[in-house]
């Protein structure tokens, strides 16, 4: 007995429906043998039929299970194609919501998450932040953002806990080049430290990378693998070939692979070029070196490095910032004050992990994009709450076909495994079709952030584990509910329910409601998130610049980097300003150094005459220099005083300008005509008697108040200006003269780099891309999640209508009318859709201060969005209601009690 | 009603057990136990069908409709109700000849090459 019970477990291997159907056989024919064996010997017989029994289960076991499996699936498959109606509506919707998730997912991942593709990134490590993009001139406080050459060099050469260090240009450059001697192109250049490639780890796929061995100016260059194909078309003969830009000719020594792009998330370089060429690349200024004289850093590299085995982090940083300080020491002797060597010096480096590299789409589109996929989340919620109602509807219809199917002797772990299988295979379809969509989406939302970032391949494990993961949830969340209800069913129960199947409809109509009050609830918060943001993007669109932002240009040309001195600048700027001014078209051009939204800004201590700052007053202002006429172009009008004019030069008294910001702050009460102004940074000092107050004006942002700022004349510059930046007024659309402004500027010097000309709208456009991201997208979500909690609605109160038929052609027969009957209906739907919107007012109250710091102009509990967000909910719920209201109404009584 | 009897031919050829299931229920309907012991008898014990591997087929071998449960035991003296009985189909019998003349064909072949002599 012992061996038939032992054999009998053994039988649990097999599926549970084939031990049930076959188990008791096969252990009484087991016993018969194995009692046969005994008889013919003790041990060697009985021992065969064991051996031979346990390898018969071993190989038919798994055959077994994967018939159930592949019956279960056959059915379902049936199933689903008996309703086509449904299983298209599922699988669309769920495609939709799946697809909408992974394309956010990807680029989360592209931005946030992935790995850099080079030797072991996990080992990497960052000494600077991986943010920081671009140069910076100055003195910074705190945790330092970016290096400057010298001070890499010292620590590439004193520290003991790196096994490989190096530095990259921050920003790719783009600059004019000739490949090959062809005509002058734009391509993209990453100046890279002798170690960059060691460092990283990877080596070119043809050619060589660049190296310590290289010598002090090496003129070779390697390129990506996008460039290669693209640019030189594939070719061996690559290697070899030359690029000319500015002051330098490189010849090509390595192509990479195609995955890699170095180590910041989102560019592209087409060339790495060595640092030691920065002076012939960058041209006009010198990086390489710091000048004590000027206490001025320019900090413009990113340094990434690999610990030595056995060196933490902490010990690694504690080295670091130790030389890092000794260096600082020995730079900043000659501080004028004690206070100011103290500020210079408390600066500090932090090492941190390196894996996912650098980049500045982090902080930019971080939590813009956490947020849309917290939004695609709760639409793939609300589209699983459709679909699970759905389900549960056609599990309620199945009542007595489940009922006799346990009554024939199916168990209900068959009937769940049959649900699960379903909805499992329903959310397969959705997830594969989802997956095809997400790859379109993600190159519609690509488009709209920018033509500019360049993202890895969408397709990676992660995004395919997730778009699975989710899938599996999926299936599971649409399963889950209509097993719940067939574990409800009781065999005999079912079978008495006869016809229309009252109590279990009953239930599934209670279930139904309370799913469709969910969804509301769930896309309340939708619409008024995407109404805020929404309403913040015209908000912001109807920002008062302080001017007109229509039929504006803005040309910016870099006279350093063509090789203009500092004293042969101004006469140039002069010349470029009249031959600006004499373009066709041009009604008025004034220029500055800085210029309008083009991110750049200046930023020093000042003294203010007559103004006694306290001591927690903040101490600093803004400036930019201006050319003559530079408020009276843009429109900004003057509230006292005199415009910055022609009679301004170099010669003549210090003058300036101030922004009734700055009067308000500084002169309060008092006229600031004939007062002065001292800029302030280390030794220098510059004096500027006060000509004139301007309006407010917005130079860089959109949000927050308008900065207090004065403005100097170019020709008595602070610092003289590297840079031209024009704002042009034109007669028509500023893009028809750009060509000729272009040319004109052109015809002045032919080597001047013109690094900008756009029309200010579309730069102020290009700012806003975040905000038109996000509302874009949260406002579709929103609209998304209507409609499914709108069909929600509809198809519970078809359902409800359709079984209480008979009642109504009651009510009709006792006189009711129809317009008494959708009354009737619609109010039912008016309870759902009240308990749903207050829940719904609950959680968006809730979870909307998330928000709060995207928005513009409102704030989160913003009433009049909360209003409009019910009324649009409440309008579309009602027009789903309608349409079985009106079919109840039609309901002839006559009919409808002869059915009863 | 019609059923869509499938091409004997396409179940070609049949797997050991299954054609062994075959010719043991060939004379008779038999219980399971039975089978397993007329398919060890037939061969001198060289063939041994474990139950795992017999009710497997037997399961696969229903779907296919080569064999048939019995609704009464065919044996009255039967003291064992809870015994089930399994019968060969017509289509069964028509599968079990197929594969039948299949070896023979293999077996004729054999012979006209002189890879095994004409009388074994």
């Amino acid at each position: 007995m012992l061996s038939a019970r032992i054999f009998d477990a053994l039988l649990s291997f097999f599926p549970a429906p084939f031990r049930h159907e076959y188990g008791g056989e096969m252990v009484r024919a087991f016993s018969q043998e194995l009692q046969e064996a005994r008889q013919q010997s003790r041990w060697r017989d009985p021992a065969a039929l064991w051996l031979r029994s346990i390898t018969g289960i071993l190989i038919t076991a798994p055959q077994e299970h994967y018939h159930v499996i592949k019956q279960d699936i056959r059915y379902a498959f049936r199933t689903l194609r008996a309703q086509p109606g449904f299983t298209a509506v599922a699988v669309l919707s769920l495609a939709l919501g799946i697809g909408a998730n992974v394309a956010i997912y990807s680029l989360i991942d592209a931005v946030l998450l992935r790995t850099l593709p080079v030797k072991n990134p996990e080992e990497l490590v960052m000494l600077t932040d991986p943010n920081s993009r671009g140069s910076n001139t100055g003195a910074e406080i705190g945790e330092r953002s970016l290096l400057t050459y010298q001070e890499f060099l010292q620590l590439r050469d004193q520290n003991k806990v790196f096994s490989s260090l190096m530095v990259c240009q921050s920003a790719v450059n783009r600059v004019q080049a000739r490949v090959n001697g062809g005509e002058p192109e734009q391509i993209e250049e990453r100046l890279v430290s002798a170690e960059y490639f060691d460092t990283l780890g990877v080596p070119a796929l043809m050619g060589r990378t660049l190296g310590p061995a290289d010598g002090p100016k090496p003129t070779l260059a390697v390129i990506s693998h996008d460039f290669w194909q693209r640019r030189l078309g594939g070719r061996a003969d690559a290697l070899g070939g030359s690029i000319s830009l500015r002051q330098a000719t490189f010849s090509i020594v390595g192509i990479m692979p195609p995955s890699f792009f170095g180590e910041t998330v989102g560019d592209q370089p087409d060339v790495w070029l060595p640092i030691a060429m920065q002076p012939e690349v960058l041209t006009g200024r010198d990086w390489l070196h710091d000048n004590p004289a000027s206490l001025q850093k320019t900090t413009w590299l990113q340094a990434f490095g690999r610990l030595k085995p056995g060196v933490s982090l902490a010990q690694a940083q504690a080295e670091a910032s130790g030389i890092f300080q000794q260096g600082l020491s020995a730079y900043y002797t000659s501080a004028p004050t004690e206070q100011m060597r103290r500020d210079f010096l408390n600066q500090q480096l932090r090492v941190r992990p390196a894996a996912t590299g650098a980049s500045g789409l982090r902080r930019e589109f971080g939590q813009p994009l956490t947020m849309l996929l917290a939004a695609a989340g709760l639409v793939l919620l609300i589209a699983c709450a459709n679909l699970g109602n759905l389900m549960l509807a056609r599990a309620t219809a199945r009542t007595r076909e489940t009922a006799v199917r346990q009554a024939l002797g199916a168990r209900r772990g068959d009937l769940v495994r049959q649900w699960f299988t379903e909805s499992l295979l329903i959310a397969l379809a959705g997830g594969m079709a989802g997956l095809g969509l997400a790859w379109a989406m993600r190159a519609g939302l690509l488009m709209l952030v920018s033509e500019s970032i360049q993202l890895p391949a969408a397709a990676d494990a992660s995004v395919l584990a997730f778009a699975f993961g989710l899938t599996l949830v999926t299936g599971i969340l649409l399963g889950l509910l209509p097993t719940l209800r067939t574990l409800k069913v009781e065999a005999t129960a079912g079978l008495k329910e006869q016809g229309r199947g009252l109590t279990a409809s009953a239930a599934w109509l209670r279930a139904g409601k309370l799913i469709v009050v969910g969804q509301v609830a769930l896309s309340l918060p939708l619409l008024v998130g995407a109404g805020l943001l929404v309403r913040t993007l015209e908000n912001l669109k109807n920002v008062d610049l302080g001017f007109a932002k229509q039929n504006l240009l803005v040309v910016r040309a870099d006279a350093q980097t063509a090789g203009y001195e500092e004293p042969r600048r101004q006469a140039l700027f002069d010349r470029l300003q009249d031959r600006v001014q004499a373009v066709p078209g041009v009604v008025a051009a004034s220029h500055s150094y800085h210029g309008l939204f083009t991110g750049g800004d200046s930023a020093d201590e000042v003294q203010v005459e007559g103004f006694t700052p306290r001591i927690d007053d903040e101490r600093g202002s803004r400036y930019d220099h201006i050319g003559p006429n530079f408020f009276s172009t843009l429109g900004v009008p003057l509230r006292l005083g005199r415009e910055i004019a022609l009679r301004d030069h170099a010669g003549s008294p210090k003058v300036c300008l101030i922004n009734e910001a700055f009067a308000k702050k500084f002169f309060a009460g008092r006229n600031p005509l004939g007062l002065h102004v001292t800029q302030l940074y280390g030794p220098q000092r510059n004096t500027f008697e006060v000509v004139g107050v301007v309006a407010n004006s917005r130079k860089n942002g959109l949000r927050g108040e308008i900065e207090h700022r004065y403005y100097v004349p170019m020709a008595q510059p602070i610092d003289v200006p590297r840079a031209i930046t024009f704002a042009i007024r034109t007669a028509g659309e500023p893009a028809a003269v750009i060509a000729a402004v272009r040319n004109a500027i052109l015809a002045e010097d032919p080597n001047l780099p013109i690094t900008q000309a756009r029309a200010l709208t579309e730069m102020i456009n290009q700012r806003m891309v975040q905000d038109r991201l996000v509302a874009r997208l949260s406002l579709a979500f929103g609209v998304l999640a209507l409609l499914l909690a709108a069909v929600g609605l509809y198809g519970v109160m078809s359902y409800g209508v359709a079984r209480r038929t008979s009642e109504i052609g009651i009510r009709k027969a006792l006189g009711a009318n129809e317009g008494k009957v959708i009354l009737m209906i619609l109010r039912e739907s008016s309870w759902l859709l009240l308990g749903g919107t207050a829940a719904g007012a609950l959680c968006a109250f809730g979870s909307l201060r998330w928000i709060e710091t995207r928005l513009y102009g409102l704030k989160a509990n913003d009433p009049a969005t909360f209003a409009i967000a019910a009324l649009v909910l409440a309008a579309v719920a009602l027009a789903a209601a309608w349409l079985p209201a009106r079919r109840a109404s039609r309901v002839d009584p006559l009919v409808a009690i002869r059915y009863e | 009603m019609t059923t869509d009897t499938p091409d004997p031919e396409s179940l070609l050829p049949l797997p050991v057990a299954t054609f062994h299931i075959l010719v043991a229920l060939a004379d008779r309907d038999r219980h399971g136990y039975s089978i397993m012991q007329d398919v060890a008898a037939r061969t001198d014990g060289k063939v041994r069908l474990s139950a795992a591997t017999l009710y497997s087929s037997i399961r696969r071998m229903l779907e296919q409709g080569l064999v048939a449960e019995l609704r009464e035991s065919p044996d009255p003296e039967s003291q064992d109700e809870r015994r089930r009985y399994y019968g060969l189909t017509s289509f069964g019998r028509h599968v079990a000849v197929a594969e039948a003349r299949r070896l023979t064909e293999l077996l004729s072949q054999a012979r006209e090459t002189g890879l095994i002599p004409n009388k074994l």
